[in-house]
């Protein structure tokens, strides 16, 4: 062991100090720091948006039940470890002398809320701060609108039920105030203690009750284990952070899926960077391996001397990668730490964990392949430098680096989808470039012949070295493939979540305005410089009946299944009606009925359009016929169309959209939203003042909350695009590297004949001019093809073509590789011809 | 020491198969020194290939020292080449990211031989590079990366040292210098040769020398030197 062990150090100590482990070593470190930065700074930055995202519900996770929560089981979560809270939710009136409105009353114990903050300012629609503090026994905190409402001050006394309490401050937000347009009354809070002194949740009164729990993700789990098999499908539900469906949990879970990819990408990078500096590694080996075997070495004691050696390259690379990228992902947190939101724990295991497992993974297995070649050099090669490894199979290989890669992703991303649709499109992208080469080399051959220009020289060179240059237009191609979808991914991500808050996006809207005041509002905003947009008109009915059959017409949860027969919308519906389809809205299904003719209905049935996911929800079909009851009165729809609505926008939406004529005879009132920056926010007051009866909703807050999330999420996905923009360029010089040494014995013969250095710099930068535009548009191909699986499948996007990228990618692929060989080639020619001749021996 | 008997070679080619040695059968004494001459492709590298334990036969019998290479595998005869086998090559086959000592000391490492660095220092002395011993191949003349290559050879006190065109490479004075150092070097160790090479005066200075012509030996002179040496075809 010691003479193998002292011959692996010496030859790794000699090489590292003369610069030949540089590119294997490199490609180590370069995948260890890349997955380790990039594992850490999205495991930093997750927390952070995490604790964001939980203050969206005030806790990690919320138990909402209709019926009180079991003391025992707030019990059982404390002695668990949880930590926990409790809210009662439900619709009051609330009365001050002859003026009531309906509020949104919240009654929360002491520990409200676990997560986020409740947020109060001095004065109605003044500046917000955050409290620690809870209203007192007798005292309630009204948000602004009820001020305005109920012409309240802070002092005067409201009556709730059978409750007296003080008004003491006005509440701006509490943090799972939730989100919604419409039905959304002013929130009264008040302490848990008071709620019974009202009387108002008796028997037969419907409120929410809400155990909010927060702990380390293994308390919970554990709790969460105890408490599901006493659950009630019918009575409770559990949500969590990961549940949250708005806009920005969307934003997040995209943020956090582009993380994985672009992770999975870097490894990918790294594998392959690996793969070609192994290779190389290996065939600067067959001379000495042969040396050696022919000086008396056993097939024992070579292998012994290589993989110390292997070891030794990727223990050091693991070190270095570590050191590296902790250092990196620091400064970067350090960079950024204005504009995103990072945990402070610096340290985590599991990125740590998984660098080590890929840098060690890719070393081990993407050198296997080499090192069997390297041990089965026969000594003859010292006679015969012709002979070399005596490997045949390449099955091996491809099965081996394949099977790696893919269980890489897999373990990774612990995403069969994921993995599976990179896997395949490079594969296929493999296969393609494949038939590509030899396309390309029967071209060649025509235009190869005549006078020996640079450009002869060069297709001369790339018909010859077929099979070589196959392997590195593949990889080529891959790695400029990876890059543009990681490139085109952050594009096409980024600017939808920007395009769903442009500048200027509404951030207040006006409810329950009368058709008599719309005329002057509009001439009232305008008049004070603030634009305000479309009126929608807006009406409350019951959705009673589909064909007939009547639905649960209860208030209750929306997603609750009719407990005798058909599902229903559990609430009243916000209608409207309209000729013109809504921005952001798409007919996925039928026509919209602005469009059609009305003669293929029923008679007496008017055309409807509904919202796509609430006629999955509620099984309505195309063609049903739907009844709604608004006011007294009896209105009869049919399903003409299905829209498809993003609720990511901030402007409102409707689940059914009717037709006018149907509507005529009814009074609306009308919606709309204005945009008002945020420093303007004092003038709001002197606006609204003409116009009592409306109601205000501020959602400047929400707006501000999602576009600093977006800005700090896109920062992060920058990062992530400059180190694996880093990795895809040490993949492209290692491959230009290793094939420098294959060309420098022909260059050494071009010059010993004479050709000038102009003639074989040409020629060699015009080779890799044609590899890197092949490469190039097969990456372009294959980047279409995993960009629309990725988006169609993996974002929810919509996919699209990127035209311009087929004309970007090979330029960028000519130019880059061409310039890397160029640079390559130069330091070559920088040698004089008998010191190139002396190298090759 | 060497022994060949009816030692023929066939290689598959694309085109068939292809016989690069016919039937060739010789015996070589121990401290004698032979050298194969003849023209390019005649088959002298394939045949000192085979000798020297780095291919195997298609059909016959080589022994060395009385060992029989035909019947060993890969890893037999590695151990054999270590024990017993001295080698230089035309083109140095000097292992690049090891100095000149290190690459001395390599052979009698791999032997397992105590003190390998005092025995290289030793014996780069008597080739008189001891002042380069820390140097690369790369560092080095043609002249003395042979010498490194002639000290790696002895460092193990082989029995047979087999030489395949040591002077192939080099410029006249610098082959003059060589071949003195090696057939020294080959008298003072009682090491039996066996050379390759296309320079007649290289040639001449072994006892006897065996001509390769199509892929047999065609013929064999006895040097007035050897009378003992015995003719064998």
């Amino acid at each position: 062991m010691s003479t193998s062990f002292n011959l692996a150090w010496r030859l790794f100590r000699h090489e590292a100090r003369r610069g030949e482990l540089t590119i294997i070593l490199l490609a180590i470190v370069l995948s260890v720091a890349a997955v380790l930065s990039l594992s850490l700074f999205s495991e930093r930055l997750q927390g952070a948006l995490k604790s964001r995202s939980a203050a969206f519900i005030a806790a990690d996770a919320q138990l909402r039940s209709d019926e009180p929560i079991d003391t025992m089981w707030l019990k059982q979560a404390q002695d668990q470890g949880v930590s926990t809270a409790q809210q009662v939710a439900t619709r009051s009136m609330v009365f001050k002398g002859d003026e009531m409105s309906l509020v949104d009353l919240r009654a929360v114990n002491q520990n409200y809320p676990l997560k986020g903050m409740v947020t109060v300012t001095e004065r109605p629609f003044g500046e917000k701060q955050d409290t620690s503090f809870l209203p007192l026994s007798g005292e309630v905190w009204v948000q602004s609108r009820l001020f305005q409402a109920l012409d309240l001050s802070v002092g005067d006394d409201i009556e709730i039920g059978d409750g007296v309490f003080t008004v003491t401050r006005v509440l701006v937000d509490i943090p799972d105030a939730g989100f919604s347009i419409f039905n959304t009354d002013p929130i009264v809070l008040m302490n848990l203690v008071d709620l019974d002194k009202t009387a108002i949740t008796g028997p037969g009164s419907r409120a929410l009750y809400v155990g909010y729990f927060a702990g380390e993700p293994n308390e919970l789990d554990s709790f969460s284990d105890w408490l599901f098999p006493k659950l009630n499908d019918d009575l409770h539900s559990w949500r969590t952070v990961a549940d949250d469906e708005s806009a920005i949990g969307r934003s997040v879970a995209s943020a956090e899926r582009y993380f994985l990819l672009a992770s999975l990408l870097a490894i990918v990078l790294a594998a392959v960077s690996i793969a070609v500096a192994a290779q190389r590694y290996a065939q600067r080996h067959f001379d000495p391996v042969a040396i050696m075997k022919t000086l008396g070495a056993t097939s024992k004691v070579i292998r012994k001397i290589y993989l110390i050696q292997i070891l030794l390259i990727t223990a050091l690379g693991i070190i270095l990668g570590l050191i590296i990228g902790f250092i990196g992902q620091q400064i970067v947190v350090v960079f950024v730490a204005d504009q995103v939101d990072v945990s402070l724990d610096v340290w985590h295991w599991r990125p740590v964990i998984i660098a080590v497992a890929t840098g060690a993974t890719c070393a081990l297995l993407f050198s296997l392949y080499p090192l069997l070649q390297l041990f089965s050099v026969p000594p003859l090669r010292v006679l015969r430098k012709d002979i070399s490894a005596n490997l045949r199979s390449r099955s091996i290989q491809f099965i081996a680096s394949g099977g790696a890669i893919f269980s890489l992703m897999w373990m990774y991303s612990q995403d069969l989808q994921i993995s599976a649709i990179l896997f395949l499109s490079g594969a296929a992208l493999v296969a393609g470039l494949l038939g590509a080469t030899y396309g390309l080399i029967v071209v060649g051959r025509r235009l190869g012949s005549g006078r020996m220009g640079p450009w002869q020289l060069a297709w001369a060179r790339i018909k010859r070295r077929a099979m070589d240059n196959s392997v590195q237009l593949i990889s080529f191609s891959v790695t400029i493939m990876l890059l543009l979808v990681v490139l085109v991914m952050r594009n096409d991500m980024v600017s939808q979540w920007r395009s769903q808050l442009p500048e200027g996006t509404p951030n207040y809207f006006l409810i329950n305005i009368t058709s008599d005041v719309q005329p002057e509002l509009d001439r009232h905003f305008a008049d004070n410089g603030v634009k305000i947009e479309e009126f929608y008109p807006v009406i409350r009915g019951r959705f009673v009946a589909v064909n007939d059959e009547g639905v649960n017409t209860d208030v209750s949860k929306e997603d609750e299944p009719n407990r005798e027969g058909r599902r229903g919308l559990g609430r009243e519906a916000n209608l409207t009606w309209s000729n013109a389809l809504q921005k952001e809205n798409k007919v996925v299904e039928g026509i919209w009925h602005g469009e059609a003719d009305n003669a293929q209905l029923e008679p007496g049935l008017y055309p409807v359009s509904v919202e796509q996911e609430v006629a999955m929800r509620l099984d309505i079909k195309m063609g049903d016929k739907l009844t709604f009851n608004i006011g007294s009165e009896i209105v009869e729809t049919q399903v003409t169309s299905i829209r498809e609505v993003n609720w990511q926008t901030m402007q409102p939406n409707f689940f059914f959209v009717i037709h006018p004529e149907a509507m005529a005879s009814f009074r609306p009132t009308y919606i709309t939203s204005f945009y008002l920056p945020t420093e303007n926010k004092s003038a709001l007051t002197q606006l609204l003042k003409p116009f009592g009866s409306i109601t205000m909703f501020d959602v400047d807050a929400r707006i501000n909350q999602l576009r600093e999330i977006v800005d700090q999420v896109s920062v992060a996905v920058e990062f992530i695009l400059v180190l694996v923009l880093m990795a895809g360029s040490l993949v492209l010089i290692a491959q230009v590297q290793a094939s420098m040494d294959e060309r420098r014995q022909e260059i050494a013969i071009l010059r010993t004949l004479g050709a000038k250095g102009g003639l074989i710099r040409k020629s060699v930068i015009f080779e890799f001019v044609i590899i890197g535009t092949v490469a190039g548009f097969m990456a372009a191909l294959a980047n279409e093809l995993s960009l629309f699986l990725l988006q169609t499948n993996v974002f929810q996007m919509e996919a699209s073509l990127h035209l311009e990228y087929w004309a970007v990618a090979p330029t960028v692929g000519a130019v880059v590789v061409g310039v890397l060989g160029a640079f390559g080639c130069w330091r070559l020619l920088t040698l004089n011809t008998s010191q190139m001749l002396r190298k090759m021996v | 020491m060497i022994k060949a008997n009816s030692v023929t070679k066939v290689v598959d080619t694309s085109e068939g198969s292809l016989q690069i040695l016919r039937p060739i059968s010789f015996e070589v004494k121990s401290g004698e020194s032979i050298a194969i001459i003849g023209a390019s492709g005649s088959g002298k590298s394939t045949l000192l290939g085979l000798l020297a334990g780095l291919d195997q036969v298609t059909e016959g019998e080589i022994f060395l020292d009385g060992e029989g290479l035909h019947q060993m595998d890969e890893e037999q005869r590695a151990i054999l080449r270590g024990n017993k086998v001295g080698f230089i090559f035309q083109s140095f086959m000097l292992v690049q990211s090891l100095t000149a000592l290190e690459n001395v000391m390599l052979p009698a490492e791999i032997a397992g031989l105590d003190n390998p660095k005092a025995l290289a220092n030793d014996i780069l002395e008597q080739v008189g590079l001891k002042h380069r011993a820390h140097h690369f191949p790369n560092q080095l003349s043609g002249g003395e990366q042979q010498r490194v290559a002639i000290a790696r050879a002895f460092i193990t006190s082989p029995k047979i040292l087999f030489a395949d065109e040591p002077t192939g490479n080099l410029d006249a004075k610098n082959s003059e210098k060589i071949e003195s150092l090696l057939f020294e070097m080959n008298r003072e160790k009682g090491t039996t040769l066996v050379l390759v090479t296309h320079d007649n005066t290289l040639a001449g200075h072994c006892n006897r020398q065996l001509t390769m012509n199509a892929g047999e030996l065609v013929e064999t002179t006895a040097e007035s030197r050897n009378d003992n040496a015995k003719e064998a075809v």
